[in-house]
């Protein structure tokens, strides 16, 4: 069983789920939605799923485009909205949570905001929707490129959106982890198969510890049977590996 | 989430609301966000953020009785703040009910009539979104709407529930 930039990239965030955790994905989050949905059919342990849908624990007959589609509300037993998972993550009840970004350095950072300035963006980004927030007061935040770039993964971020609790990035092509307090950098803690830790750096814009490094361990039958089934229709995948 | 917290000062009736988080963020620069110390001893600094007071808010309901009493059917996501925190609230609605019904279970009631200054009877208003239980997401609509291309905006208005409507 290969892995394809999808797979790695939806099961490694699948795996960064514990036992017992209060679990979160947002707007623009089709690929960690799907790793919390994978996460319920593929380990034993429970943890609960909150979505920006206002979703808690859903059972959605089918899983929706959008991340924020009130289909991802489906079977569940209570609606928690915005106002009430927001603050919940400001008081400290998130234990994971899932934010995006456009850029990402090494200590965890987040821009969703500008590239280039901000006073003369060359493009003006959607926003943080509450990553300023969120990534500060989340136990732990997780985030995911479908790319590996330079130009994603910088040394230096042209904005700082938001700053705080990261504590991985997943590529396709690797898995970084940090621990989540002021000054701590990622290092590389896994990687795909089919390429190199060399690769890796050549395609990653800031400077990284990889004494730790291991190839990532091989996709489980029931992962791949979790990921089939959610996928059934095959535009997620589309998606990300073209 | 700190639009949440202007909004709330404006619902609250103060001018600025308290904020978890922001530090470290460059957002709290551009906008001018000052923090303020725990004046009860914590020690903590707190980024405080200015009321964001909308003139109008304007909802989509599920149901409405001629009074403006609304239900919202699945999640409110932020129709319950926008509502609490603007000057004037106009509603649009998918059906028309009697205020009887609304009587049976009034906890279902998001929005007071009261606080309500005007409706329309909308079938299909929330397109090409969704409203929960009567439609999804017309993805095909959003998509063709995101075309950068001449015509696009005109072909989507004219595709929309009101303009089918009024044909």
């Amino acid at each position: 069983m290969n892995w394809t930039p999808f797979s790695f990239i939806v099961i490694n965030l699948a795996r960064q789920i514990r036992a017992g955790e209060i679990t979160f994905s947002g707007v623009n989050s089709t690929l960690p939605m799907l790793a919390c949905l994978l996460a319920k059919r593929a380990y034993d342990f429970p943890f609960t799923y909150i979505n920006v849908a206002g979703g808690v624990e859903p059972q959605p007959v089918s899983v929706p485009q959008s991340s924020s589609d009130p289909a991802i509300v489906h079977g569940s037993p209570a609606i928690f909205a915005n106002q009430d998972f927001y603050d919940l993550c400001a008081r400290g009840g998130l234990d994971l949570v899932y934010l995006g970004c456009a850029q990402i350095d090494a200590e965890g950072r987040t821009n969703v905001s500008a590239i280039g300035s901000w006073e003369n963006p060359k493009v003006r980004l959607p926003g943080g929707g509450g990553a300023a927030v969120m990534l500060p007061t989340a136990k732990r935040v997780v985030t995911w490129r479908t790319d590996h770039t330079p130009r994603a993964l910088v040394d230096k971020l042209d904005f700082v959106t938001a700053s705080g609790n990261m504590t991985a990035l997943v590529t396709p092509l690797a898995v970084f982890t940090r621990e989540p307090r002021a000054g701590s950098r990622f290092i590389l803690e896994s990687y795909h198969p089919q390429t190199t830790i060399a690769y890796i750096q050549a395609h990653t814009g800031f400077t990284f510890d990889f004494t730790q490094a291991q190839v990532a361990a091989p996709i489980t039958v029931r992962e791949l049977d979790a990921l089939n089934t959610l996928d059934a229709g095959g535009q997620f995948s589309a998606a990300v590996n073209h | 989430m700190t639009l949440v917290a202007g909004l709330r000062a404006a619902s609250y009736g103060i001018p600025f609301q308290p904020v978890a988080g922001v530090h470290g963020s460059e957002l709290a620069r551009i906008n001018n966000w000052q923090t303020m110390r725990d004046p009860y001893g914590s020690g903590r600094d707190v980024y405080v953020v200015p009321a964001v007071q909308p003139d109008i808010a304007v909802i989509h309901a599920a149901e409405v009785d001629a009074e403006g009493n609304a239900r919202v059917y699945g999640s409110p996501f932020w129709d319950h703040p926008l509502t609490r925190a603007a000057k004037r609230v106009l509603l649009t609605a998918e059906k028309l009910v009697p205020t009887d019904r609304l009587r049976e279970q009034p906890e279902l009631t998001l929005v007071p009539g009261f606080m309500v200054e005007a409706i329309a009877i909308t079938p299909g208003g929330a397109w090409p979104g969704s409203m929960h239980p009567y439609y999804d997401i017309d993805y095909p609509a959003v998509e063709h709407y995101m075309q950068d291309a001449d015509g696009v905006l005109e072909s989507h208005l004219a595709a929309a529930p009101e303009a089918v409507a009024v044909r």
